[in-house]
């Protein structure tokens, strides 16, 4: 296990456990075949299309630049999960992280979900991002209560703003997670200065 | 009695201080060992001169401010210019080698070690951990205090939430010393 505490084994709600690991470029082919397992009701509202070897090449391009960081869910040999923290490395937002989080159908309420997205919440505090944002449609709940549960709070909601798959338009909500105040903390400790002692 | 001097120096917002605790920690709490501290900085709050004395012993610390320091951790130009020619003949200078330029002022027979600390802060994600990197540099080339001491002091120093990038940090720079401090 390395400093990040990956891989490391989470226990689920039915008692299984599935293997919560870093990816890397070495599980190109698997999380290829972990999207095109999804069905299209699954990949509805993804952001790219993530059955391509060309948004492979992109993504893993983009591990390898550190503009992204995944981690893999494993059961049975076989990913059936996946999130990802996406951040500009330069610019404005630098200091915020997109998350994103798919588990396979089969897998889902048993707590993966929950297990990805907390283990990404850490990785990004660990890399001094300030703010954490997810995106959803109005139909995913459980994925909503998910991240929730990990102090995210919907901060906007854009009418119309996605089209689906099936060229369907859905209102976009947008959740976010500040957690400036835990570096706040720690720039308040290397002030050097006690302005409120001495006087 | 073995009684080493170390004068952290830089500027106020660098965490000058908090390096010097952490140093005084891991003696005192985590290493069994007898430590002092002093602490000085200007009014403002931020880029005004900074530093901490720190004294780290075998036995009771009758006199706590530096004299001559044997060590010097240096992030700043003024810093280098002030400290510099109060360092013991034999001193080593522990410094930002991009906030610093070693130019004259120290002993012939003293050491200089660089860290690139600021930019290893930005790559790891934060240019606030510039000071935990120093003391893992700090850490890495003396052999004064163990890792597993200063690890301790760190975590025990750090706020919630920032531990695992500190850490990062303070073994970012104790590599690098090591490296520096036992050449190949």
């Amino acid at each position: 296990m390395d400093r990040d505490g990956f891989p490391r084994v989470a226990k689920l709600k039915d008692g299984s456990s599935v293997e919560i690991s870093l990816a890397s470029v070495a599980d190109g082919s698997a999380l290829l075949d972990f999207y095109r397992s999804l069905s299209d009701e699954d990949r509805l509202v993804l952001t790219d299309d993530v059955t391509t070897p060309d948004w492979l090449a992109r993504f893993l391009a983009k591990l390898d630049s550190g503009a992204a960081t995944s981690l893999v869910a494993r059961a049975d040999g076989r990913i059936c999960g996946e999130a990802t923290l996406h951040r500009n490395l330069h610019g404005w937002s630098r200091h915020v992280g997109e998350i994103r989080l798919n588990v396979a159908r089969d897998r889902r309420g048993k707590g993966v979900g929950y297990a990805l997205a907390a283990g990404v919440v850490k990785l990004a505090i660990d890399m001094g991002l300030e703010k954490m944002v997810a995106y959803f449609v109005a139909s995913q709940v459980a994925a909503r209560k998910t991240f929730e549960r990990l102090g995210f709070r919907k901060e906007a909601e854009l009418a119309r703003q996605v089209t689906d798959i099936r060229g369907i338009k859905r209102d976009l909500f947008i959740y976010a997670n500040d957690v400036s105040h835990i570096w706040a903390a720690m720039e308040a400790l290397v002030e050097d200065s006690r302005p409120h002692e001495g006087q | 009695m073995a009684r080493t001097e170390i004068r952290v120096g830089g500027l106020g917002g660098q965490g000058i201080i908090l390096c010097g605790s952490i140093i005084g920690k891991a003696a005192a709490i985590y290493s069994g060992r007898h430590a002092a501290l002093i602490q000085a900085f200007g009014p403002e709050a931020r880029g005004s001169a900074c530093s901490a004395q720190v004294i780290v012993a075998d036995e009771a610390i009758g006199y706590p401010y530096v004299r001559s320091p044997d060590i010097l951790v240096l992030l700043s130009q003024d810093a280098f210019v002030q400290f510099a020619p109060q360092l013991k003949p034999d001193g080593l200078v522990l410094y930002e080698n991009e906030l610093v330029q070693v130019q004259g002022k120290l002993p012939v027979t003293a050491r200089a070690l660089g860290i690139p600390a600021t930019r290893f802060a930005e790559e790891l994600g934060r240019r606030l951990v510039l000071n935990i990197v120093m003391a893992g540099f700090f850490t890495g080339a003396t052999n004064l205090l163990s890792i597993d001491a200063v690890e301790k002091a760190v975590l025990d120093s750090v706020p919630k939430g920032t531990e695992s990038l500190n850490l990062k940090a303070l073994m970012k720079g104790y590599e690098y010393g090591r490296g520096l401090a036992t050449p190949t």
